[in-house]
């Protein structure tokens, strides 16, 4: 970024809308600093929404299965929850069994639910280090963008310093003085007042 | 011509930049006038703590009459005075209370303004947010001639405010800004007022390898000049001067010249001096490469034009409207509202020489045209003509049919 700097001095907001738009442009496609500072803070649940996904979800799956999960054997629609009674009750259903297997087949579906309740285990699991995953290479690429950022603002700081090297160097050699710099004739030159 | 300075405190070691900026007006204008400067026996702003004795002494050739402060600040009262008149559904009771207890509680100090003001043919009062300025002022209404230094932090949105600044007859306001934004809450248009500000206590010269070799200073350096406080923003430019270190690799130090009333951070980047004197502040300016200045709330940098005197470039909070506004007028000084305009700005003004040695002869022009002694006293003597004019009893009659003042009566 250059300016052309006048003999009757500089234009500030000019040199304010230079920076504006430099910034713009390095920002394209970005996420702001506010948006990476909070994705390194919250990490998982800045990425996913939180209502939508629960970071602690998997924990709670593995301590209380039953809770989230149903089991399915091939028991388990003979069952009764009535204590004695219920098990007096699960002995009759046992004996009319092969009765009501006159009706329907109840196997096809004991098998389905089974299988079921293993395949949302195994998809819980499965989407629970998909997320993880996906979270951790976000982060990555924020980070590697930031990288670049800054090596690009330092190789274009680089290129100033440069400049300003060589202009020093053909003051050296040219024969006119430049003129009173920042500490030319000093503050204390013309007081005021 | 007899002059009145009315301020809330007043001394040598009085550290405060409206009651600074009220001692280099009065000795300025003491040289041709007959000045009397009248206010508490307090040196502290926490406490208004009776320290100074009471009575009568001269300072640097200014005559001082001091008056006792009644009662100490509470700051816990005062605390829960300030969160009510902040809170909407409070009346204007509740103000006045809130300005007792914000002090210093003088009732002497204002009943001798109001006893004396046949003494004075004009009373300048400083910072309008204090009780002795406000029933001071209050007492003699058109006769006063008011500096407010105010800054946008709320409180002059107060009820009791807006018809007090209709009551002067003329303010000395610090910046544009400044105006506008007392305007917008008073309506107080019809009252005279000019944008004066303040000029400094100029060194002779200033040396910046002196300063270099008092401190063991080498290498380029960005300066901070104030006190070292949250409420100035110096920990929002403690985080972004070190953000910019590393992502740039820029070599820059940050000096610090002032007391630091905030940890620190320890980093060989930054390197903080404690308070300097007077001198050690010139030749710290003439050795820096840019000013900065974080504050969020100004109502009139002093070093920043001190800066510009010393042809020095600032980089200011842009969130402060008066600094953004000095900034454009002067054509001196860069501004950032986030990291990275703060980032932008300071590796072009560290970058590119040129535009520091442009920003800062600028900044010089526009000292000298607005804020040397000769033209801060000539505004000052056209304000004071103002004031006197406005109660020589010939002018009486078109006075009192005044549209602010009827607003103010009203």
């Amino acid at each position: 970024m250059t300016f052309e700097i006048r003999a009757e001095g500089v234009d500030v907001e000019e040199i304010m809308r230079s920076i504006r738009k430099r910034i713009e442009e390095k920002k394209q496609g970005l996420y702001t600093d506010e948006e990476v500072r909070e994705i390194a803070e919250h990490r998982l649940d800045a990425v996913l929404d939180a209502h939508e996904f629960n970071s602690d979800f998997i924990s709670d799956f593995r301590a209380e299965p039953a809770r989230w999960n149903f089991g399915f054997e091939p028991e388990t629609i003979y069952r009764s929850s009535r204590g004695a009674v219920g098990r007096a009750l699960r002995a009759v259903r046992g004996l009319l069994s092969p009765v009501q297997k006159l009706f329907w087949n109840p196997n096809p579906m004991i098998s389905a639910l089974s299988r079921q309740s293993d395949l949302n285990s195994y998809f819980v699991h499965l989407l629970h280090n998909l997320a993880v995953e996906i979270t951790r290479l976000n982060l990555e690429v924020q980070d590697l963008k930031n990288r670049n950022l800054q090596l690009q603002g330092r190789l274009e700081m680089q290129a100033r310093r440069e400049k300003t090297l060589e202009s020093m160097v053909v003051y050296r050699e040219g024969a006119a003085p430049p003129g009173p710099g920042p500490g030319g004739s000093g503050p204390g030159g013309s007081a005021a007042g | 011509m007899r002059l009145a300075f009315v301020v809330q405190r007043y001394g040598l070691d009085v550290s405060g930049g409206a009651e600074y900026h009220c001692r280099l007006v009065a000795e300025r204008l003491a040289r041709r006038a007959q000045v009397e400067v009248l206010t508490t026996c307090a040196s502290d702003y926490i406490t208004w703590a009776n320290v100074y004795p009471e009575g009568a002494e001269t300072l640097n050739g200014v005559r001082v009459r001091r008056f006792p402060v009644e009662r100490p600040r509470d700051p816990y009262r005062f605390r829960d005075w300030s969160r009510q008149v902040m809170r909407p559904g409070h009346d204007e009771a509740d103000e006045l209370r809130w300005l007792e207890e914000e002090g210093p509680f003088s009732p002497a100090l204002v009943r001798h303004v109001a006893a004396r003001r046949a003494d004075h043919d004009v009373f300048v009062f400083f910072s309008y947010r204090y009780y002795t300025t406000y029933h001071g002022l209050r007492a003699l209404d058109r006769r006063a001639l008011l500096v407010p230094t105010a800054e946008d932090d709320g409180i002059h949105r107060l009820a009791i405010f807006a018809p007090f600044f209709r009551l002067p007859g003329a303010i000395a306001y610090n910046s544009v800004e400044e105006r506008e934004m007392i305007r917008a809450v008073s309506g107080n248009e019809a009252v005279p007022g000019e944008v004066v500000g303040v000029g400094s206590a100029l060194p002779e010269a200033a040396d910046p390898a002196r300063f270099r070799r008092r401190n063991g200073l080498d290498g380029r350096f960005v300066l901070y000049v104030g006190r070292i406080d949250r409420n100035k923003g110096c920990d929002q430019l403690f985080e972004h001067f070190l953000r910019y270190r590393r992502d740039t690799g820029s070599p820059l130090r940050l000096v610090l010249a002032g007391q630091p009333v905030l940890p620190v951070p320890d980093d060989p980047a930054i390197v903080p001096l404690g308070f300097v004197p007077d001198q050690d502040k010139w030749d710290a300016l003439a050795a820096a490469d840019v000013l900065v200045m974080p504050s969020f709330f100004e109502s009139l940098s002093m070093v920043t034009l001190e800066a510009w005197w010393a042809e020095r470039p600032v980089l200011a909070n842009g969130k402060c409207e008066v600094l953004r506004g000095q900034c454009r007028r002067a054509n001196a000084g860069l501004y950032y509202s986030t990291y990275d305009e703060f980032r932008e700005a300071l590796a072009l003004l560290e970058s590119d020489e040129a535009l520091r040695r442009a920003l800062g002869a600028s900044g010089r022009r526009y000292f000298e045209a607005h804020y040397a002694w000769d033209v801060i006293e000539r505004k000052y003597d056209d304000l004071i003509a103002v004031v006197r004019s406005a109660n020589e009893p010939a002018s009486r009659p078109d006075r009192a049919r005044d549209p602010s003042r009827d607003r103010a009566a009203g």
